[in-house]
């Protein structure tokens, strides 16, 4: 925080009219006779501007008043802050008796086919929403954790079947709060631990990055698993709340 | 970015002045109140507009903290005050917020407004007759961030597709009850059905929940609970290499890593 002081050497009109007040807003204007000080003083960035009025700047002057600030915006993030850095390995291998081998593959670098998310939302019974807000979302989520399995058939080389099986996906700050939405498992893969070790990989990253407000809203057929994952439900009173509009 | 007038006598009955300075068509005049309770406050949601340490300056009067389970430390005199927030992770924080809501007030409505009940009748008679002038300065001089106190915050956390929620919303507790709180939310609220998110959450403790309810939330209509990580260790064999984070007071237990499931499947025939 600067503290910006233009000595005026004249009195002006205190009546200044909106329109240049507005205009101003984004320049700084300098009166003729300008101490050396604040020459030395301001600082031309290239990535903000001097926000001082001109009718600020002449107000701090003659009423020797030191409260104008220049508010610098959010300063660029220091280079070392990276986004979670996108894993992939293979959670289970299978093969079965005729010497398919089935890999189910943990991904958490977000590639995922926004279509066949919709079709697993179908499997799962969930409602549909529009494809571009899904798309959106994915895009804006922090993290997205996503199980394929993919088939290798013995005979047929590089014919391999990808099928995506699950999904999980939070928002977050960057630094204090989390939330985990949209859990979900192909009903034929359920049960083996899957779903649990997507949260407890969401979880696992969050945390490594020191987001410790982590939560999530369940469907009532669900709260047990979460609490088996380490969730407390209103915990210490704290419940959730959302928006109804108003028609 | 607007100039707005709350009242004093908000509590009850709410009578506000609107004016906004930039869309002169947006303005509704409203039957004008006595001018001796007003106090204009501006409202932002520009980014740049918040500066961090104003925000933590204003964190500690409000006596809250980011974590949701925050550290208290002894301040002396039996208050509990909560530990200061850290400046480069609420940077972080803000920079990662998809609607950032502040407001500002001049220094001397803050002090004004705190003063006691019968203080502010003796003040509100000596306003009646300089009515005029304080109206006069408030017009040349208004209300900028520039030039007055940050006072209340609001942010909300999007996926900018389907869901938001919100969190920090927070006013100077000498400023509570004239409905900046609720500008605020709604200021929020309606950045995000801008942006056609409707699925707008918020989680709350036990004091905020009658704020929130005014502000048109209520439970979720599926029934969903609000759940929140609070494991801090499953094991009591110190021997076991366990991972825990702190968030506030609490320790929160890092899942170890397993690279395999320890069991999976049968395949079905």
């Amino acid at each position: 925080m600067r503290t910006l002081t233009l000595v005026a050497s004249y009195p002006l009109c205190p009546i200044v009219s909106f329109e240049l007040c507005r205009q101003a807003s984004n320049k700084l204007f300098f009166p003729c006779n300008i101490s050396e000080k604040l020459a030395k003083a301001s600082r031309v960035h290239k990535t903000y501007q001097l926000k001082a009025g001109f009718w600020e700047s002449i107000k701090s002057g003659i009423l020797n008043n030191n409260t104008t600030q220049v508010v610098e915006p959010p300063s660029t993030l220091p280079e070392e802050e990276e986004e979670p850095l996108p894993q992939e390995f293979v959670l289970i291998e299978k093969t079965e008796p005729d010497g398919t081998v089935e890999e189910i593959i943990f991904s958490s670098g977000g590639d995922i086919d926004v279509y066949d998310l919709q079709a697993l939302c179908d499997k799962v019974g969930w409602p549909r929403r529009p494809l571009s807000k899904l798309a959106a979302a994915l895009k804006n989520s922090y993290m997205v954790a996503t199980l394929h399995s993919v088939r290798k058939s013995p005979g047929s080389e590089g014919n391999d079947q990808k099928k995506l099986i699950g999904m999980a996906r939070a928002t977050s700050d960057h630094a204090f709060n989390a939330t985990i939405w949209d859990v979900l498992v192909d009903p034929g893969y359920q049960g083996q631990g899957l779903g649990k070790a997507l949260v407890e990989k969401l979880i696992r990253a969050l945390l490594q990055r020191d987001i410790g407000n982590i939560s999530l809203f369940a469907d009532s057929q669900v709260v047990e698993f979460y609490q088996n994952l380490g969730f407390e439900p209103d915990p210490e009173g704290i419940k959730g709340m959302f928006w109804y509009p108003k028609y | 970015m607007e100039l707005k007038w709350v009242s004093r006598r908000s509590r009850g009955g709410k009578i506000q002045m609107e004016k906004t300075m930039k869309t002169p068509s947006e303005s509704k005049p409203k039957a004008p109140a006595t001018l001796q309770a007003l106090v204009p406050v501006f409202i932002s949601t520009n980014p740049s507009h918040v500066n961090p340490d104003d925000l933590s300056d204003l964190f500690i009067a409000c006596n809250l903290s980011c974590h949701r389970f925050p550290n208290y430390v002894d301040a002396g005199g039996g208050r509990c005050v909560v530990e200061a927030v850290d400046l480069h992770k609420l940077r972080v924080a803000l920079s990662h917020s998809s609607v950032l809501v502040s407001v500002f007030c001049k220094p001397n409505d803050v002090i004004g407004c705190s003063s006691s009940f019968l203080k502010e009748k003796q003040q509100q008679q000596k306003k009646k007759i300089v009515g005029f002038g304080e109206l006069l300065q408030n017009v040349v001089m208004p209300v900028t961030p520039l030039n007055s106190q940050l006072v209340g915050f609001g942010r909300a956390v999007s996926d900018l597709g389907l869901t938001a929620s919100i969190y920090d919303v927070m006013v100077l507790p000498s400023l509570r009850g004239m409905g900046i709180g609720r500008m605020i939310v709604k200021r929020i609220i309606r950045m995000l059905t801008s942006r056609d998110i409707y699925d707008i959450a918020a989680l709350c403790s036990e004091n905020e929940r009658s704020f929130f309810k005014v502000c048109g939330f209520g439970d979720d209509i599926l029934g969903s609970t609000a759940m929140m990580y609070t494991r801090s260790s499953v094991s009591t064999n110190p021997q076991d290499n366990q991972i825990v984070k702190r968030a506030g007071r609490k320790l929160l237990l890092v899942p170890p890593l397993s690279k395999t499931l320890p069991y999976s499947k049968t395949m079905k025939s």
